[in-house]
């Protein structure tokens, strides 16, 4: 091989070093090992193809070059079927000679490789890589789904709700605990990576998610989950991020990280029974929020509608929409940029820009209004 | 020295050489002799993870499907057709060689 002048060797070298940089997906680094575990199969088939090769070419020097008689005794042979005397030569004494050797090397050989190749697919890693790629493969295609890092008790009701209401999602843990809930509970797509991993959340598909739920144990790890995804997906309005916290200043510093939302739930459960104690009748009142958010009241829902800078929303007044005539949907509160919750509104309201409009109806009227202003006043 | 590296590039050779002597003056033995070098080449391939070692695999892969086949053919007495099933494995075996200097390259480069 011709030298390279050194600079030109360094430059190379250099993009080639480049080149190995970039971080390989899940996907890619599975169906690696699919075929690095086939490498199992090269000592027995080397064996197999050898035992194969010599005993065809050897039949064939006897009976003069008869191909198919050779490789076919060579089979039986070997396969301990032993038919007979198929090829020509065989039966003369130098025949039987090798083929004595032929079987005393063969038999073993054949026997050994095959339990060999019939463990590697049935018994070893290959049917589970498989697998594994396929659901991979099919967490490519998702869109608009949830991603929820850590499997705990709340992850669990909360896959069930996105169960209910047909959301895609992905668990991604890679606890041994936690996967085997995961596959307890029939989670259909998994990832059993460190969620704070940019391969682990990329393979997850947060480019293409909705949502990403942090629910881990500790905070620390919390903090990592959504600092990686943010990283990953810098815009709030394409991302939502939830999580839990054990403090309001926790759920803060969590909200300034990036997350969209942050809840702590031992305030969550004194809030809610402080609404029982006020509405001691039966909590129906405390409760009917919550079903309807939920999606449990299968006749109403409420949804909000954000009016940004570039909405026909903006500046007109509730009465020139008219949402309850045309879609039969009421606007019944719109909390305003500043925070405060208007709930006397009027025909004569007027929307702003940054206002978030609160909308009740029935589910088949409001996604069609939803639908309206997605396209029409976006 | 590699080894393997050795014994792939060895039984790649050994595949082409007897290959192309084949299609010069077909033989009975050659054509076997060259099935034989071409599914070891393939079987030492297996389990490469690599770019041009999986694009390897698939070269051998596909001059194995051209070869045996063309044994079969041979010996049922259609040498011609053996001999234009010979051919097509021949441009596999060429790239899968073309493939391994290439190879062989790269691992020159990337060495310190």
């Amino acid at each position: 091989m011709p030298r390279l002048s050194s600079s030109r060797l360094r430059a190379l070298r250099r993009r080639l070093r480049l080149k190995k940089r970039r971080e390989k997906t899940l996907l890619e680094v599975y169906q690696t090992k699919l075929v690095e575990s086939l490498r199992e199969l090269r000592i027995p088939l080397l064996l197999l193809h050898f035992s194969l090769s010599v005993g065809t070419l050897g039949y064939m020097f006897l009976s003069g070059g008869n191909f198919i008689d050779s490789l076919y005794m060579t089979v039986i042979t070997i396969g301990t079927i032993g038919f007979g005397e198929i090829a020509e030569g065989s039966e003369t004494p130098q025949g039987r000679i090798f083929t004595t050797f032929l079987s005393l090397m063969g038999i073993g050989v054949f026997t050994t490789s095959v339990t060999v190749v019939i463990r590697v697919f049935l018994v070893g890693d290959v049917v589970n890589l498989i697998r594994y790629i396929r659901m991979l493969s099919q967490i490519e295609k998702l869109k608009d789904h949830a991603i929820v890092c850590g499997y705990n008790k709340t992850s669990a009701w909360l896959v069930e709700a996105l169960r209910k209401r047909k959301i895609d999602f992905v668990v991604v843990d890679a606890r041994e605990g936690a996967l085997k809930y995961v596959q307890l509970h029939n989670i259909k797509y998994f990832v059993s990576e460190e969620p704070y991993k940019k391969t682990a959340l990329l393979s997850a598909g947060i480019k293409r998610a909705k949502y990403l739920v942090a629910n881990m144990e500790q905070e620390a790890e919390n903090i990592a989950v959504i600092v990686t995804a943010r990283l990953l997906e810098p815009d709030r309005e394409k991302l939502y991020i939830y999580s839990t916290a054990p403090t309001d200043g926790s759920a803060q510093k969590l909200e300034e990280l990036g997350a969209n939302k942050v809840i702590v739930p031992d305030k969550l459960i004194a809030n809610r029974i402080f609404s029982y104690m006020l509405h001691e009748a039966g909590g129906f009142v405390s409760d009917l929020f919550d079903r309807i958010a939920y999606g449990e009241e299968a006749e109403l829902e409420i949804v909000e509608i954000k009016v940004s800078e570039r909405s026909a929303l903006a500046g007109k007044k509730l009465k020139d929409i008219d949402l309850r005539r045309v879609y039969g949907v009421t606007v019944i509160g719109i909390r305003r940029s500043d925070g405060s919750l208007e709930l006397t509104v009027s025909g004569d309201t007027q929307i702003e820009e940054g206002d978030v409009l609160l909308l009740l109806g029935r589910p088949v009227n409001v996604k069609k209004a939803m639908n309206f202003y997605r396209e029409v006043l976006t | 020295m590699r080894l393997k590296k050795i014994m792939t590039d060895f039984f790649l050779l050994m595949a082409l050489t007897t290959n192309l002597s084949f299609l010069f003056g077909p033989n009975p033995y050659e054509l076997v002799i060259t099935v034989i070098a071409n599914l070891t080449a393939t079987i030492l391939k297996l389990g490469e993870g690599k770019i041009l070692a999986t694009e390897m695999t698939a070269a051998s892969l596909v001059a194995d499907l051209h070869l045996i086949p063309a044994a079969f053919v041979y010996f049922l007495g259609n040498i011609p057709e053996a001999v234009s099933l010979a051919v097509g494995a021949l441009a596999a075996n060429i790239i899968s060689v073309l493939l391994s200097i290439i190879e062989a390259i790269f691992g020159y480069l990337s060495e310190e």
